[in-house]
């Protein structure tokens, strides 16, 4: 049974010209790209202002699961999660940092974002939706290391000229998860 | 007392001797030692009643749930006449895993090795070339799976002991962990939701308990969570007035009442512990703790003596609201597990804790439990429960490791019966 993640390219993408999705495909790309940097260079308010206001930011629970309960492996929405936050908790995760006291992050950890893979599945007026892969590495003080590969599957917004991000689900590949604490931003 | 030669002078000895209840100090050496830590695996775990789950993990024949007791896995069956059953998970032939998935439904668990197959009670039911190779040369009745010598439960929580000699659930918990577990139970008519958060912190599993009882570091620890207005801890609870109950065999309380503001934050506890609003921080030893006012339990669980995996159940009563329920699963979700805005900030303290154990130099200074000690006395509460009422404090921490040190040192079940230090009264 399939997992209820990924999307096959639907028909309205597909009857784009080449040439169209192309530039699609560059533009979401460049803005993931950007993204990724505002993460890794620390530049989190700026990184806040990418997000629209309504945006959902989840990281279901997954499970180690028999193949005939794999439509199980993920937690659904409302169930328990690791991160089911607004755009108000984002900024608190935010803040946190600013106030100098986060010592899961004092002092700053070193994150590595590399986002591959990137599929665009599905295009509609306003709204592109985009999957891609990304294994986000944290070095931490001296010695601690993270590595978490996973599966983004965000849904962009465009408002005015720019693109927001406006869902981004996080689909993480470790059950049991190898790290002291999910202190970093996917 | 000479702290700077007390550690190196002996090397091993008996576990009370590293732990100096007349001074409050707790040799670090308990933190890092692995013969301290295998020791602990037989003479706690494999005796104590563990935590496994709540009912409503294995509510139908064939629910089955995946736990450990110590390093040994074991899994936690309904099976078809009703029964809980809690099972080693290694096959008796060559001692393979059956079963693989950590939670879900089965008829019976199969080796996949050479394919002896178990029911849902633990019993062998099947095994390939039974009458062809083995030719009337194998007993299916004396190979059925390793399993909790008792199971019982408690208000829906189910916990499993490896000792036959133990004594019941109820003598178990006590007072104490009964009063401890019905914060959780509430009316009973409560489930797990969906999702146990599993995450590897690199500490000794007992600086991991220990953080419970301590309400000295959130103002420190989880300042950033204070500062960010995220939760205004000083706001909302009292430093100056604050609870402690200690029972048998290591289980213990700690919380500080809440002020008017944090009401809302507060335990719906009148049953349990009086009119004042309380966060009570129970354990129920060795290693449950009944967090968030009863709304989660924090499993920790020992992978060497550096490493503890951290499990969180999140309970929801049945009938809530489908918004009650979405907050109080909000609530959990940003509060603690790893990414929870103050639990994040814990992990690497205990981490380091733990790293620094390791050093010859350092295993020279005992860690200070201390506070409080000789300070306060125990009273009555409204409910007529034994509690200290008191300020900030580390009973609740000197207490576990007291009692820690009674578990090592017993050679058996009874003996431990005899010989651990009841309640205390008057003075502690
Ligand atoms: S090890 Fe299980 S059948 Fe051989
Ligand atoms: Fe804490």
């Amino acid at each position: 049974m399939r997992a209820a993640i990924g999307k096959e390219v639907t028909n309205t993408l597909r009857d784009m010209e080449l040439e169209a999705r192309m530039r699609m495909q560059y533009e979401v790309e460049q803005f993931l790209y950007n993204e990724a940097a505002l993460l890794d260079d620390r530049k989190f308010q700026d990184w806040i202002d990418l997000l629209t206001d309504d945006i959902h930011y989840w990281m279901p629970i997954r499970r180690t699961m028999n193949a005939n309960q794999l439509n199980e492996e993920f937690t659904k929405p409302g169930d328990m999660a690791y991160f089911d936050d607004d755009k108000e908790v984002l900024k608190y995760r935010i803040a946190r940092l600013d106030t100098g006291y986060a010592w899961a992050e004092q002092p700053p950890s070193r994150t590595r974002h590399l986002i591959t893979n990137v599929r665009i599945t599905n295009f509609e007026e306003k709204e592109i939706d985009v999957e891609s892969n990304f294994h986000l590495y944290r070095s931490r003080l001296d010695t601690e290391e993270d590595s978490w590969f996973g599966k983004r599957c965000d849904r962009l917004r465009r408002v005015g000229s720019d693109l927001k991000i406006a869902r981004r689900h996080i689909y993480l590949d470790q059950t049991v998860l190898l790290s002291t604490n999910l202190s970093s931003l996917f | 007392m000479n702290q700077a030669t007390k550690a190196s002078a002996r090397d091993a000895g008996p576990a009370s001797s590293y732990v100096d209840t007349e001074n409050g100090l707790v040799d670090r050496t308990i933190f890092s030692d692995e013969a301290i830590y295998h020791r602990e695996l037989e003479r706690i775990f494999a005796r104590a009643w563990n935590f496994m789950c709540h009912e409503s993990q294995v509510k139908e024949a064939g629910d089955f749930f995946l736990t450990r007791i110590g390093e040994d896995q074991v899994i936690v069956t309904r099976d078809k006449k009703g029964a809980v059953n809690v099972l080693l998970n290694s096959c008796r032939h060559r001692g393979n895993t059956l079963c693989r998935a950590e939670q879900g439904k089965a008829r019976s668990f199969m080796c996949p090795y050479h394919g002896w197959n178990y029911g849902l009670d633990g019993k062998l039911v099947g095994v390939p070339g039974y009458e062809e190779f083995y030719r009337g040369g194998l007993d299916r009745d004396e190979w059925g799976l390793g399993h909790a010598a008792q199971v019982d439960s408690y208000k829906g929580f189910i916990f499993a002991t490896m000792d036959p000699d133990a004594p019941g659930l109820l003598e178990y918990l006590g007072e104490t962990g009964r009063v401890g577990l019905d914060i959780a139970a509430k009316d009973e008519n409560i489930e797990v939701l969906p999702g146990i958060q599993k995450n590897r912190i690199g500490c000794n599993w007992k600086l991991a308990v220990d953080n419970l009882f301590d309400w000295y570091h959130p103002t420190i620890s989880h300042a950033s969570s204070d500062r960010s207005d995220f939760f205004p801890l000083q706001d909302t609870l009292y430093q100056m007035n604050q609870m402690v109950m200690l029972g048998d065999y290591g289980h213990a309380i700690a919380g500080p009442f809440v002020k008017p503001e944090g009401e809302d934050a507060a335990s719906d506890v009148e049953n349990t512990y009086g009119t004042q609003p309380i966060m009570p921080h129970p354990n129920i030893f060795p290693n449950l703790w009944i967090a968030l006012n009863g709304t989660q339990l924090s499993l920790r669980l020992p992978r060497g003596p550096f490493e503890t995996e951290i499990w969180w159940f999140t309970l929801v009563q049945k009938d809530l609201p489908a918004e009650e329920r979405r907050k109080t699963q909000l609530f959990a979700t940003h509060f603690f597990g790893p990414g929870g805005l103050l639990e994040q900030d814990d992990g690497e303290n205990w981490a380091h804790s733990t790293r620094a154990t390791k050093g010859i130099a350092n295993r020279r200074y005992p860690l200070h439990y201390a506070m409080g000690k000789g300070k306060d006395k125990v009273v009555d509460s409204p409910l007529g429960h034994k509690r200290v009422e008191t300020v900030v404090n580390e009973h609740g921490q000197l207490w576990t490791y007291k009692a820690w040190a009674e578990w090592m040192d017993a050679d058996s079940w009874d003996e431990l019966k005899q010989n651990h230090t009841p309640a205390p009264t008057g003075r502690i």
